[in-house]
């Protein structure tokens, strides 16, 4: 370029591009490895390759195991759409080619779902929350305190979940059907019916009414002192407090005293969390003036609150599918219904024809699936808190 | 010179006389003890008054007979050990069932426990999707209860029921003898085997096997979230460290990260063996359900599940003994 007729600014502008250039031509000569040589030395390692080998195993067997967790509830979901035609159609295996909801429409009506589903709610929210609470202060009690056999009422905490149920099946039955306290009422009863009937005409005296009661005694060859003969039942009639079957009182009574299903678990699981939780914090709040109530209404339940989430979970699902304890109580569907025992055909679908195995099978799945539609709706939203909670249970120790 | 001596005043301190009160408050640790049986309360009176009456009678019951009066009360008959001795020597299935579903406990909890440590292992890396198969793993546990399996039983019932009477070829083989969810069929498998010419036998022992293998993932839900807690107190600045020292992950796994949760290994034993137990789709526990609803079955189911419960108890205090000497405390006052 012509220098010579530039004026003074032109000149430094000229100077200065002039340098920029003579500064990129510098960057440009230096050595610098190649993009494809960089990607190589990257990505073409051992390592990467070992990760991302342990990522595609890591996902295709997580993948692989929810399918087999999941497969049965997909392949019962797609069979309640189906229509009656579809299952002697043999080229429907898992899309519907009629879909309907007619059997939904049956199962609603002629099964009484919303009913039971009232009553199931009831019973299973009263009995979750009864046990919550009832286990957290249990807990609390076992693991915060030092009392005398500490130690053996926990083995015997541990002990009421290890019986299996049919061993008590038949007692705990007997028990709520002529509900009494260790026979007192029983007893009490049988007693004084036994000197109301000695006092009474028919009988004919004090002494005969002795000797009338003593017969059966005599009659059966038993041993007998005056404690029995006064006590006894001759006409064998039970007398109860009260018969607590076909209500809610069995788990009301059973919740409330912390000896419904698996509540030795629950017991367990908190008192591990409370032993977790720092004695600092409690005498920090007895410095302050509060009792032990307050300490534990204010401080250590609003604490504990994760916790309570997770057993809130596990008993409410637990009671809601539970078919062993409302069999045994509810020995009619007249008083109340429950949702487990919908699961029957309903009466106005015909399933006389070729593919009625497979249809009632169906239709029962249906049942199922209507069984637990609202417990997985109340677990999608709360498996977050479920399993964060028990993270932070401290059964760790 | 003295004059700045200090005057001692002779004041002696002032007596006030109070009338003396006698405070009868215990120390704070009787009080509190106190509490920590007012707490305990529900849970005590509950045992006293309920459960432990429903144990000795439950005793009591197996012992004897009973007959329903028809004026609606009962009477015991007393027969000694009339019923223990008839489930174990008389009772056509009692012995072998029993003996079966220990056999299956036998492989189930070591396949759960280790099946469930592998999977809290591979759920605790970080990885998308972590949550959402967290989630479907816990399903199993909410979901699969006793409505499913009872659902399956009539289905499968009715099933062999119709396919009996002649439509499917299904006559001839046994549902694997447990009444446990299937995935499989064994009529599924025949097909897909039957054009390569495989033995029947191979095509039931894949089976049980794929069976069994369902059965494994759908109990470990609960032993998966403890194992998972448990893996989540060990600090990362151990794994740190290792991991500057040079260790691959297989050295870690077995040297750390194993002994520190060898105590939630003990809990999920014990935790398993009572499951497997007490669930709802053992063997022996839907037998001693049939012969509750039998003929005169009340009593014999009890004696029955009596038995079956000191079963329990030796083979829970076998394996609690057995694991507890191999399991390593951090703390050296455990």
């Amino acid at each position: 370029m012509d220098t010579s007729a530039m004026t003074k600014k032109e000149l430094k502008e000229y100077q200065k591009q002039l340098k920029r250039e003579e500064a990129i031509r510098k960057i440009k000569s230096q050595e610098k490895t190649p993009f494809m040589m960089r990607l190589r030395y990257k990505y073409l390692t051992m390592y990467f390759l070992k990760k991302v080998a342990w990522a595609i195993f890591r996902f295709v067997l997580l993948v692989g195991i929810s399918y087999v967790i999941l497969f049965p509830y997909i392949s019962k979901i797609a069979s309640s759409f189906m229509s009656r035609d579809d299952f002697t159609n043999v080229m429907v295996k898992l899309i519907a080619m009629n879909p309907t909801l007619d059997t939904y429409e049956a199962i609603i009506t002629d099964n009484r779902y919303f009913e039971a589903l009232f009553n199931t709610t009831l019973l299973s929210v009263l009995c979750a929350v009864s046990q919550t609470l009832i286990c957290s202060i249990v807990g609390y009690g076992f693991a915060k305190f030092k009392f005398k056999c500490k130690n053996l009422l926990f083995l015997c905490v541990i002990f009421t979940m290890i019986v299996p149920h049919e061993t008590i099946q038949l007692s705990m039955f007997m028990k709520f059907r002529y509900f009494d306290i260790w026979g007192i009422y029983g007893g009490a009863t049988n007693f004084f019916e036994n000197i109301k009937f000695m006092l009474s005409e028919e009988a004919g005296g004090l002494a005969n009414g002795y000797k009338l009661l003593e017969q059966g005694f005599i009659d059966a060859e038993i041993d007998y002192n005056f404690m029995d003969v006064l006590f006894s039942n001759p006409q064998g009639k039970i007398h109860a407090i009260s018969n607590m079957l076909n209500s809610y009182w069995p788990f009301a009574v059973l919740s409330l005293t912390g000896l419904a299903f698996k509540n030795g678990l629950f017991i367990y699981i908190m008192r591990q969390y409370f032993n977790g939780v720092p004695d600092e914090l409690e005498e920090a709040a007895y410095v302050d003036g509060a009792g032990v109530i307050k300490t534990f209404v204010r401080i250590i339940i609003p604490m504990a609150v994760p916790m309570m989430v997770t057993i809130f979970m596990f008993s409410f699902s637990w009671q809601w599918s539970d078919t062993f304890y409302t069999g045994l109580f509810f020995t009619s569907t007249k008083s109340a219904i429950l949702l487990p025992n919908i699961v029957k055909i309903p009466v106005s679908l015909d399933t006389n024809y070729v593919a009625q195995s497979t249809y009632e099978a169906a239709i029962r799945n249906t049942c199922g699936i209507l069984i637990l539609l609202p417990l997985v709706i109340i677990y999608m939203f709360a498996q977050r808190t479920l399993i964060e909670g028990v993270e932070r249970s401290g059964i760790t120790g | 010179m003295n004059e700045n001596v200090i005057e001692k005043k002779n004041t002696a301190p002032e007596v006030v006389s109070k009338p003396k009160k006698k405070k009868r408050s215990k120390s704070l640790d009787i009080q509190k003890s106190r509490m920590g049986w007012v707490f305990i309360a529900p849970f005590l009176i509950g045992f006293l008054l309920i459960y432990l009456p429903m144990i000795v009678e439950s005793i009591r019951f197996s012992f004897s007979e009973i007959d329903i009066q028809p004026g609606g009360g009962y009477v015991l008959v007393d027969k000694g050990w009339e019923n223990y001795s008839y489930a174990l020597f008389e009772d056509p299935s009692f012995v072998t069932t029993l003996m079966g579903s220990l056999t299956d406990l036998a492989f189930n909890v070591p396949a759960i426990v280790i099946f469930s440590l592998f999977m809290a292992v591979l759920l605790n890396q970080k990885m998308r999707g972590r949550a959402i198969f967290r989630a479907i793993f816990f399903i199993p546990v909410i979901v699969s209860t006793g409505i499913i399996e009872s659902i399956d039983i009539q289905n499968q019932l009715a099933q062999n029921m119709e396919s009996t009477t002649g439509a499917e070829g299904t006559g001839g083989l046994e549902n694997s003898g447990s009444s446990g969810a299937q995935i499989i069929s064994a009529m599924d498998v025949r097909v897909l085997f039957s054009g390569m010419k495989i033995g029947a036998g191979l095509v039931n022992y894949v089976t049980e096997l794929i069976n069994g293998v369902y059965n494994i993932i759908n109990k470990s839900g609960v032993q998966m979230l403890i194992f998972l807690a448990g893996l989540q107190s060990i600090s990362p600045a151990i794994y740190e460290s290792c991991y500057i020292d040079g260790a691959s992950s297989w050295e870690t796994f077995w040297k750390i990260t194993f002994p520190m949760i060898s105590p939630m290994i003990l809990v999920n034993a014990v935790y398993t063996v009572i499951d497997s137990f007490t669930s709802q789709s053992n063997q022996i526990m839907n037998y001693i359900s049939n012969i509750y609803t039998g003929q005169n079955g009340t009593v014999l189911a009890t004696a029955m599940s009596w038995m079956y419960f000191l079963v329990v108890v030796l083979v829970l205090a076998l394996v609690a003994g057995v694991l507890s000497a191999y399991v390593f405390y951090q703390r050296k006052d455990v």
